[in-house]
Protein backbone atom coordinates (compact mmCIF):
# COMPACT_ATOMS: atom_id res chain seq x y z
CA UNK A 1 0.00 0.00 0.00
CA UNK A 2 2.93 2.88 1.08
CA UNK A 3 4.73 1.41 -1.65
CA UNK A 4 1.97 2.08 -4.21
CA UNK A 5 1.40 5.29 -2.70
CA UNK A 6 5.26 6.33 -2.93
CA UNK A 7 4.85 5.28 -6.74
CA UNK A 8 1.84 7.36 -7.32
CA UNK A 9 3.56 10.40 -5.40
CA UNK A 10 6.84 9.54 -7.28
CA UNK A 11 4.80 9.72 -11.25
CA UNK A 12 2.82 13.46 -9.68
CA UNK A 13 6.00 14.74 -8.48
CA UNK A 14 7.77 13.52 -12.17
CA UNK A 15 5.02 15.44 -13.97
CA UNK A 16 5.08 18.41 -11.60
CA UNK A 17 8.86 18.58 -11.90
CA UNK A 18 8.66 18.42 -15.75
CA UNK A 19 5.62 20.76 -16.35
CA UNK A 20 7.29 23.95 -13.89
CA UNK A 21 10.17 23.14 -16.31
CA UNK A 22 8.04 23.37 -19.69
CA UNK A 23 4.91 24.97 -18.56
CA UNK A 24 3.10 23.58 -21.70
CA UNK A 25 0.16 22.74 -19.45
CA UNK A 26 0.33 25.45 -17.35
CA UNK A 27 0.67 28.31 -20.07
CA UNK A 28 -2.18 26.66 -22.03
CA UNK A 29 -4.83 25.88 -19.29
CA UNK A 30 -3.94 29.48 -17.72
CA UNK A 31 -3.40 31.60 -20.65
CA UNK A 32 -6.50 30.42 -22.31
CA UNK A 33 -8.64 31.04 -19.01
CA UNK A 34 -7.06 34.20 -18.27
CA UNK A 35 -7.66 35.57 -22.20
CA UNK A 36 -11.37 34.65 -21.88
CA UNK A 37 -11.79 35.95 -18.47
CA UNK A 38 -10.76 39.34 -20.03
CA UNK A 39 -12.69 38.79 -22.89
CA UNK A 40 -15.73 38.17 -21.43
CA UNK A 41 -15.38 40.74 -18.53
CA UNK A 42 -14.77 43.23 -21.38
CA UNK A 43 -18.06 42.22 -23.46
CA UNK A 44 -20.14 41.55 -20.55
CA UNK A 45 -18.69 43.33 -17.34
CA UNK A 46 -20.55 43.50 -14.61
CA UNK A 47 -23.51 45.94 -15.07
CA UNK A 48 -24.71 44.55 -18.40
CA UNK A 49 -26.46 41.21 -16.41
CA UNK A 50 -29.84 42.36 -14.91
CA UNK A 51 -29.76 41.91 -11.18
CA UNK A 52 -32.32 39.06 -11.33
CA UNK A 53 -29.90 36.76 -14.08
CA UNK A 54 -26.87 37.91 -12.36
CA UNK A 55 -26.37 34.32 -10.15
CA UNK A 56 -27.71 32.24 -13.04
CA UNK A 57 -25.70 33.07 -15.88
CA UNK A 58 -22.58 34.28 -14.08
CA UNK A 59 -22.18 30.80 -13.01
CA UNK A 60 -22.64 29.60 -16.46
CA UNK A 61 -20.27 31.88 -17.97
CA UNK A 62 -17.35 31.01 -14.81
CA UNK A 63 -17.89 27.17 -15.64
CA UNK A 64 -17.81 27.36 -19.28
CA UNK A 65 -14.53 29.31 -18.78
CA UNK A 66 -13.06 26.16 -16.46
CA UNK A 67 -14.05 23.31 -18.44
CA UNK A 68 -12.85 25.23 -21.80
CA UNK A 69 -9.51 25.69 -19.75
CA UNK A 70 -9.35 22.30 -18.47
CA UNK A 71 -10.04 20.72 -22.06
CA UNK A 72 -6.97 22.77 -23.57
CA UNK A 73 -4.21 21.46 -21.50
CA UNK A 74 -4.96 18.77 -19.51
CA UNK A 75 -4.70 16.03 -22.20
CA UNK A 76 -0.80 16.69 -21.65
CA UNK A 77 -0.52 14.74 -18.66
CA UNK A 78 -0.47 11.58 -20.92
CA UNK A 79 -0.19 12.97 -24.62
CA UNK A 80 3.42 14.32 -23.51
CA UNK A 81 4.25 10.68 -22.77
CA UNK A 82 3.54 8.85 -26.06
CA UNK A 83 4.89 11.85 -28.01
CA UNK A 84 8.19 12.37 -25.73
CA UNK A 85 8.43 8.22 -26.10
CA UNK A 86 8.85 7.93 -22.10
CA UNK A 87 5.26 5.68 -22.00
CA UNK A 88 7.35 2.44 -21.92
CA UNK A 89 9.66 3.08 -19.68
CA UNK A 90 6.90 4.38 -17.38
CA UNK A 91 4.99 1.36 -17.72
CA UNK A 92 8.20 -0.31 -16.82
CA UNK A 93 8.81 1.62 -13.48
CA UNK A 94 5.58 1.83 -12.15
CA UNK A 95 2.55 -0.10 -11.73
CA UNK A 96 -0.74 1.06 -14.07
CA UNK A 97 -3.00 2.20 -10.83
CA UNK A 98 -0.10 3.77 -9.66
CA UNK A 99 0.25 5.73 -13.06
CA UNK A 100 -3.09 6.42 -12.93
CA UNK A 101 -3.05 7.98 -9.53
CA UNK A 102 0.02 9.51 -10.16
CA UNK A 103 -1.69 11.55 -13.47
CA UNK A 104 -4.66 12.21 -11.34
CA UNK A 105 -3.06 14.14 -8.42
CA UNK A 106 -1.29 15.93 -10.90
CA UNK A 107 -4.36 16.72 -12.92
CA UNK A 108 -6.11 18.12 -9.85
CA UNK A 109 -3.20 20.25 -8.81
CA UNK A 110 -3.55 21.97 -12.15
CA UNK A 111 -7.03 22.24 -11.64
CA UNK A 112 -6.99 23.84 -8.42
CA UNK A 113 -4.30 25.98 -9.40
CA UNK A 114 -6.41 27.42 -12.24
CA UNK A 115 -9.16 27.93 -9.55
CA UNK A 116 -7.26 29.17 -6.93
CA UNK A 117 -5.86 32.19 -9.47
CA UNK A 118 -9.31 32.26 -11.58
CA UNK A 119 -12.21 32.17 -9.07
CA UNK A 120 -11.27 35.17 -7.14
CA UNK A 121 -10.50 37.05 -9.69
CA UNK A 122 -13.54 36.30 -11.94
CA UNK A 123 -15.48 37.03 -8.84
CA UNK A 124 -13.85 40.55 -8.86
CA UNK A 125 -13.91 41.49 -12.39
CA UNK A 126 -17.55 40.35 -12.96
CA UNK A 127 -18.70 41.80 -9.24
CA UNK A 128 -20.25 37.83 -8.41
CA UNK A 129 -21.43 38.24 -5.22
CA UNK A 130 -21.51 34.83 -3.32
CA UNK A 131 -23.73 34.30 -0.45
CA UNK A 132 -22.53 30.91 0.48
CA UNK A 133 -18.98 31.12 0.57
CA UNK A 134 -18.06 27.70 2.19
CA UNK A 135 -20.45 26.30 0.12
CA UNK A 136 -19.20 27.68 -2.57
CA UNK A 137 -15.34 26.56 -1.72
CA UNK A 138 -16.88 22.98 -1.55
CA UNK A 139 -18.41 23.20 -5.34
CA UNK A 140 -15.52 24.30 -6.38
CA UNK A 141 -13.61 21.60 -4.95
CA UNK A 142 -16.23 18.59 -5.52
CA UNK A 143 -16.65 20.07 -9.14
CA UNK A 144 -12.80 20.31 -9.92
CA UNK A 145 -12.36 16.57 -8.42
CA UNK A 146 -14.70 15.60 -10.76
CA UNK A 147 -13.17 17.38 -13.77
CA UNK A 148 -9.78 15.89 -12.83
CA UNK A 149 -11.18 12.11 -12.82
CA UNK A 150 -12.99 12.09 -16.16
CA UNK A 151 -10.14 14.47 -18.07
CA UNK A 152 -7.32 11.80 -16.79
CA UNK A 153 -9.05 9.02 -17.78
CA UNK A 154 -9.96 10.31 -21.70
CA UNK A 155 -6.53 11.46 -21.75
CA UNK A 156 -5.46 8.36 -21.45
CA UNK A 157 -7.52 7.14 -23.90
CA UNK A 158 -6.81 9.09 -27.08
CA UNK A 159 -3.00 9.34 -26.09
CA UNK A 160 -3.01 6.25 -28.01
CA UNK A 161 -5.31 7.20 -31.06
CA UNK A 162 -4.06 8.89 -33.72
CA UNK A 163 -5.84 12.23 -34.15
CA UNK A 164 -5.79 13.20 -30.49
CA UNK A 165 -5.94 17.76 -30.09
CA UNK A 166 -9.61 17.49 -31.50
CA UNK A 167 -10.16 14.34 -29.88
CA UNK A 168 -10.09 15.07 -26.54
CA UNK A 169 -12.91 17.76 -26.04
CA UNK A 170 -14.86 15.58 -28.50
CA UNK A 171 -14.94 12.71 -25.73
CA UNK A 172 -14.08 14.38 -22.82
CA UNK A 173 -17.69 16.85 -23.36
CA UNK A 174 -20.17 14.32 -23.62
CA UNK A 175 -19.23 13.04 -20.42
CA UNK A 176 -18.94 16.28 -18.53
CA UNK A 177 -21.90 18.15 -19.51
CA UNK A 178 -24.23 16.57 -16.86
CA UNK A 179 -21.78 17.07 -14.69
CA UNK A 180 -21.76 20.85 -16.36
CA UNK A 181 -25.13 21.42 -15.66
CA UNK A 182 -24.97 20.26 -12.11
CA UNK A 183 -22.25 22.37 -10.94
CA UNK A 184 -23.93 25.54 -12.71
CA UNK A 185 -27.13 24.85 -10.66
CA UNK A 186 -25.22 24.38 -7.36
CA UNK A 187 -23.20 27.89 -8.34
CA UNK A 188 -26.59 29.82 -8.73
CA UNK A 189 -27.56 28.12 -5.53
CA UNK A 190 -24.66 29.11 -3.43
CA UNK A 191 -24.64 32.92 -5.23
CA UNK A 192 -28.86 33.05 -4.11
CA UNK A 193 -28.35 31.58 -0.68
CA UNK A 194 -30.08 28.54 -1.49
CA UNK A 195 -29.48 25.38 0.87
CA UNK A 196 -31.59 22.86 -0.74
CA UNK A 197 -30.30 23.44 -4.55
CA UNK A 198 -26.65 23.47 -2.84
CA UNK A 199 -27.20 19.94 -1.35
CA UNK A 200 -28.72 18.32 -4.43
CA UNK A 201 -25.85 19.33 -6.58
CA UNK A 202 -23.40 18.25 -3.73
CA UNK A 203 -25.28 14.76 -3.48
CA UNK A 204 -24.96 14.73 -7.49
CA UNK A 205 -21.49 15.79 -8.07
CA UNK A 206 -20.11 13.36 -5.27
CA UNK A 207 -21.62 10.60 -6.73
CA UNK A 208 -20.63 11.41 -10.11
CA UNK A 209 -17.37 11.86 -9.17
CA UNK A 210 -17.28 8.91 -6.91
CA UNK A 211 -18.53 6.07 -9.40
CA UNK A 212 -15.75 7.54 -12.24
CA UNK A 213 -13.50 7.31 -9.61
CA UNK A 214 -14.32 3.50 -9.14
CA UNK A 215 -14.78 2.82 -13.34
CA UNK A 216 -11.31 4.40 -14.78
CA UNK A 217 -9.39 3.11 -11.66
CA UNK A 218 -10.84 -0.25 -13.15
CA UNK A 219 -10.63 0.64 -16.25
CA UNK A 220 -7.28 2.34 -16.67
CA UNK A 221 -4.81 -0.69 -17.11
CA UNK A 222 -6.42 -1.87 -20.05
CA UNK A 223 -6.42 1.39 -21.75
CA UNK A 224 -2.71 1.86 -20.70
CA UNK A 225 -1.10 -1.85 -21.13
CA UNK A 226 -2.85 -2.83 -24.46
CA UNK B 1 -22.26 -18.84 -39.36
CA UNK B 2 -25.60 -17.72 -37.63
CA UNK B 3 -25.41 -15.00 -35.00
CA UNK B 4 -28.51 -16.16 -32.80
CA UNK B 5 -31.39 -18.36 -34.48
CA UNK B 6 -30.81 -20.77 -37.36
CA UNK B 7 -31.71 -19.97 -40.23
CA UNK B 8 -35.18 -21.18 -40.88
CA UNK B 9 -36.73 -19.44 -37.37
CA UNK B 10 -34.93 -16.51 -38.30
CA UNK B 11 -36.99 -16.46 -41.57
CA UNK B 12 -40.33 -17.58 -40.06
CA UNK B 13 -39.96 -15.10 -37.13
CA UNK B 14 -38.77 -12.18 -39.79
CA UNK B 15 -42.30 -12.91 -41.23
CA UNK B 16 -43.85 -12.73 -38.02
CA UNK B 17 -42.11 -9.71 -37.30
CA UNK B 18 -43.20 -7.68 -40.30
CA UNK B 19 -46.79 -8.74 -39.45
CA UNK B 20 -46.84 -7.62 -36.00
CA UNK B 21 -45.09 -4.24 -36.95
CA UNK B 22 -47.58 -3.66 -39.62
CA UNK B 23 -50.86 -4.56 -36.91
CA UNK B 24 -49.06 -2.32 -34.42
CA UNK B 25 -48.93 0.76 -36.97
CA UNK B 26 -52.86 -0.31 -38.19
CA UNK B 27 -53.80 -0.14 -34.11
CA UNK B 28 -52.03 2.84 -33.23
CA UNK B 29 -54.30 4.84 -36.04
CA UNK B 30 -57.55 2.67 -35.45
CA UNK B 31 -57.96 0.38 -32.62
CA UNK B 32 -56.96 3.17 -29.73
CA UNK B 33 -58.74 6.42 -28.91
CA UNK B 34 -56.94 9.49 -28.27
CA UNK B 35 -56.14 10.12 -24.76
CA UNK B 36 -58.01 12.82 -23.21
CA UNK B 37 -55.03 14.95 -21.60
CA UNK B 38 -53.26 15.16 -25.13
CA UNK B 39 -53.91 17.91 -27.56
CA UNK B 40 -55.66 16.37 -30.58
CA UNK B 41 -54.16 13.20 -32.19
CA UNK B 42 -50.87 14.04 -30.55
CA UNK B 43 -51.15 11.11 -27.85
CA UNK B 44 -51.07 8.79 -31.01
CA UNK B 45 -47.21 9.39 -31.23
CA UNK B 46 -46.48 7.97 -27.83
CA UNK B 47 -47.07 4.34 -29.97
CA UNK B 48 -43.68 5.13 -31.57
CA UNK B 49 -41.82 7.50 -29.45
CA UNK B 50 -41.58 5.35 -26.15
CA UNK B 51 -40.29 2.26 -28.52
CA UNK B 52 -37.86 4.56 -30.17
CA UNK B 53 -36.28 5.77 -26.67
CA UNK B 54 -36.50 2.09 -25.05
CA UNK B 55 -34.71 0.13 -27.78
CA UNK B 56 -32.03 3.19 -28.15
CA UNK B 57 -31.60 2.64 -24.11
CA UNK B 58 -30.97 -0.97 -24.86
CA UNK B 59 -28.92 -0.71 -27.22
CA UNK B 60 -26.71 1.21 -25.48
CA UNK B 61 -27.31 -0.99 -22.65
CA UNK B 62 -26.02 -4.04 -24.94
CA UNK B 63 -22.95 -2.35 -26.56
CA UNK B 64 -21.84 -1.70 -22.66
CA UNK B 65 -22.27 -5.35 -21.68
CA UNK B 66 -20.51 -6.45 -25.11
CA UNK B 67 -17.83 -4.19 -24.37
CA UNK B 68 -17.40 -5.17 -20.80
CA UNK B 69 -17.68 -8.70 -22.67
CA UNK B 70 -14.83 -7.46 -24.82
CA UNK B 71 -12.89 -6.82 -22.61
CA UNK B 72 -13.04 -10.15 -20.62
CA UNK B 73 -12.81 -12.48 -23.48
CA UNK B 74 -10.87 -10.73 -26.00
CA UNK B 75 -13.26 -12.09 -28.44
CA UNK B 76 -13.27 -9.57 -31.70
CA UNK B 77 -17.02 -11.09 -32.14
CA UNK B 78 -17.61 -8.74 -28.77
CA UNK B 79 -16.38 -5.53 -30.60
CA UNK B 80 -18.30 -6.17 -33.65
CA UNK B 81 -21.43 -6.89 -31.63
CA UNK B 82 -20.71 -3.34 -29.39
CA UNK B 83 -20.16 -1.40 -32.19
CA UNK B 84 -22.99 -2.63 -34.50
CA UNK B 85 -25.43 -1.86 -31.27
CA UNK B 86 -23.68 1.70 -30.51
CA UNK B 87 -24.59 2.25 -33.97
CA UNK B 88 -28.08 1.37 -34.08
CA UNK B 89 -28.54 3.06 -30.77
CA UNK B 90 -27.42 6.42 -32.19
CA UNK B 91 -30.24 5.74 -35.05
CA UNK B 92 -32.99 4.68 -32.57
CA UNK B 93 -31.84 8.01 -30.51
CA UNK B 94 -32.10 10.12 -33.43
CA UNK B 95 -35.69 8.74 -34.52
CA UNK B 96 -37.08 9.33 -30.42
CA UNK B 97 -35.41 12.45 -30.43
CA UNK B 98 -37.61 13.41 -34.02
CA UNK B 99 -40.72 12.16 -32.98
CA UNK B 100 -40.48 14.10 -29.66
CA UNK B 101 -39.53 17.14 -30.96
CA UNK B 102 -42.54 16.37 -32.98
CA UNK B 103 -44.87 15.42 -30.50
CA UNK B 104 -43.14 19.06 -28.04
CA UNK B 105 -44.23 21.34 -30.98
CA UNK B 106 -47.86 20.35 -31.16
CA UNK B 107 -47.73 19.97 -27.29
CA UNK B 108 -45.85 22.82 -26.12
CA UNK B 109 -45.89 24.91 -29.38
CA UNK B 110 -42.00 24.82 -30.07
CA UNK B 111 -39.85 21.97 -31.67
CA UNK B 112 -37.31 22.11 -29.10
CA UNK B 113 -36.75 24.10 -25.61
CA UNK B 114 -34.02 22.20 -23.80
CA UNK B 115 -36.14 20.50 -21.40
CA UNK B 116 -34.14 17.97 -19.18
CA UNK B 117 -35.39 15.21 -21.35
CA UNK B 118 -34.37 16.57 -24.91
CA UNK B 119 -30.84 17.92 -23.25
CA UNK B 120 -30.28 14.83 -21.51
CA UNK B 121 -30.79 12.63 -25.36
CA UNK B 122 -28.41 15.81 -27.00
CA UNK B 123 -25.51 14.65 -24.57
CA UNK B 124 -26.83 10.74 -25.39
CA UNK B 125 -26.06 11.42 -29.15
CA UNK B 126 -22.71 13.33 -28.23
CA UNK B 127 -21.22 10.65 -26.60
CA UNK B 128 -22.06 7.88 -28.42
CA UNK B 129 -21.18 9.96 -31.84
CA UNK B 130 -17.76 10.72 -30.15
CA UNK B 131 -17.64 7.10 -29.77
CA UNK B 132 -17.85 6.50 -33.36
CA UNK B 133 -15.18 9.32 -34.23
CA UNK B 134 -13.18 7.37 -31.09
CA UNK B 135 -13.29 4.18 -33.46
CA UNK B 136 -12.61 6.13 -36.70
CA UNK B 137 -9.80 7.76 -34.92
CA UNK B 138 -7.60 4.42 -34.12
CA UNK B 139 -6.09 1.91 -36.80
CA UNK B 140 -5.02 -0.88 -34.83
CA UNK B 141 -7.83 -3.12 -34.90
CA UNK B 142 -6.89 -4.78 -31.31
CA UNK B 143 -5.89 -1.48 -29.42
CA UNK B 144 -9.71 0.42 -31.34
CA UNK B 145 -11.70 -2.58 -29.62
CA UNK B 146 -10.25 -2.16 -26.13
CA UNK B 147 -9.87 1.46 -25.94
CA UNK B 148 -13.59 1.89 -28.05
CA UNK B 149 -14.74 -0.83 -25.25
CA UNK B 150 -13.61 1.25 -22.20
CA UNK B 151 -15.76 4.59 -23.40
CA UNK B 152 -18.44 2.60 -24.33
CA UNK B 153 -18.59 1.85 -20.01
CA UNK B 154 -17.52 5.22 -19.26
CA UNK B 155 -20.18 6.50 -21.22
CA UNK B 156 -22.85 3.89 -20.41
CA UNK B 157 -22.02 5.31 -16.35
CA UNK B 158 -23.20 8.56 -17.04
CA UNK B 159 -26.77 7.48 -18.86
CA UNK B 160 -28.19 7.18 -15.19
CA UNK B 161 -27.15 10.43 -14.27
CA UNK B 162 -28.62 11.66 -17.55
CA UNK B 163 -31.85 9.98 -17.56
CA UNK B 164 -32.61 9.79 -13.56
CA UNK B 165 -30.68 12.65 -12.01
CA UNK B 166 -30.79 15.37 -14.40
CA UNK B 167 -34.91 15.32 -14.78
CA UNK B 168 -35.39 15.13 -11.07
CA UNK B 169 -33.46 18.59 -10.55
CA UNK B 170 -34.88 20.44 -13.38
CA UNK B 171 -38.67 21.09 -13.80
CA UNK B 172 -39.31 19.14 -16.56
CA UNK B 173 -42.41 19.46 -19.19
CA UNK B 174 -42.21 15.95 -20.42
CA UNK B 175 -45.13 13.63 -19.15
CA UNK B 176 -44.47 11.03 -16.16
CA UNK B 177 -42.92 8.32 -17.96
CA UNK B 178 -45.44 5.42 -18.34
CA UNK B 179 -45.22 3.50 -14.90
CA UNK B 180 -44.68 6.76 -13.39
CA UNK B 181 -44.03 7.41 -9.48
CA UNK B 182 -47.14 6.96 -8.35
CA UNK B 183 -47.38 3.57 -9.80
CA UNK B 184 -50.42 4.81 -11.76
CA UNK B 185 -51.62 4.44 -15.54
CA UNK B 186 -53.21 7.33 -16.99
CA UNK B 187 -54.38 5.61 -20.24
CA UNK B 188 -56.74 2.88 -20.64
CA UNK B 189 -56.03 -0.50 -21.40
CA UNK B 190 -56.20 -0.69 -24.98
CA UNK B 191 -53.94 2.13 -24.88
CA UNK B 192 -51.65 0.53 -22.77
CA UNK B 193 -52.27 -3.19 -25.20
CA UNK B 194 -50.85 -1.56 -28.32
CA UNK B 195 -48.06 0.23 -26.80
CA UNK B 196 -46.90 -2.92 -25.17
CA UNK B 197 -47.06 -4.60 -28.50
CA UNK B 198 -45.50 -1.63 -30.15
CA UNK B 199 -42.82 -1.93 -27.78
CA UNK B 200 -42.00 -6.07 -28.43
CA UNK B 201 -42.30 -5.21 -32.17
CA UNK B 202 -39.67 -2.64 -32.61
CA UNK B 203 -37.52 -4.25 -29.69
CA UNK B 204 -37.58 -7.33 -32.41
CA UNK B 205 -36.61 -4.52 -35.18
CA UNK B 206 -33.77 -4.05 -33.19
CA UNK B 207 -32.66 -7.60 -33.00
CA UNK B 208 -33.17 -8.19 -36.64
CA UNK B 209 -31.25 -4.81 -37.22
CA UNK B 210 -28.10 -6.03 -35.02
CA UNK B 211 -27.49 -9.25 -36.10
CA UNK B 212 -27.64 -7.86 -40.19
CA UNK B 213 -25.43 -5.68 -38.52
CA UNK B 214 -23.38 -8.01 -37.17
CA UNK B 215 -23.27 -10.57 -40.02
CA UNK B 216 -22.11 -7.66 -42.38
CA UNK B 217 -19.21 -6.13 -40.22
CA UNK B 218 -17.87 -9.84 -39.63
CA UNK B 219 -18.37 -10.31 -43.36
CA UNK B 220 -16.39 -7.03 -44.12
CA UNK B 221 -14.01 -8.39 -41.71
CA UNK B 222 -13.31 -11.17 -43.26
CA UNK B 223 -12.57 -9.71 -46.53
CA UNK B 224 -10.05 -7.00 -45.26
CA UNK B 225 -7.82 -9.81 -43.83
CA UNK B 226 -7.88 -11.70 -47.39
CA UNK B 227 -6.89 -8.37 -48.91
CA UNK B 228 -4.06 -8.35 -46.16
Amino acid sequence: MWRWLAEAMAVAAKDLRTEFRTRVAINSLGLFALTVLAAVSYTVGPYRIAAEDRPFLLAVLLWIVIFFAALAGLDRSFVKEEESHTAPLLRLAASPSAVWFGKLVFNLLVIYMLMAILVPLYCILMGYTIVMVWEFVLILALGGYALAVITTIVAAIIARALTRGALFSVLSLPLLLPLMIFLIQGTAGVAEGMPEVVSSTVRAVLSMGGIMTIVSAALFPVVWSD
Amino acid sequence: MEWIVPKLISEILKWVLLVWLAVVIVAAFLYVQPAKSFIGESSRIVFFHVPMAWVAVLAFLVSCVTSVMYLRRRNPKDDIRASVSAGLGLLFAVLATTTGAVFAKIMWGAYWNWDPRQTSITILLLIYAAYLALRGAIDDPERRASLAAVYAILAFVTVPFLVFVVPRIYWSLHPDTIINTRGANEFDSRYTQVLMASLVGFTGLYVWLYTIGCRIETIRQRRRQEVL
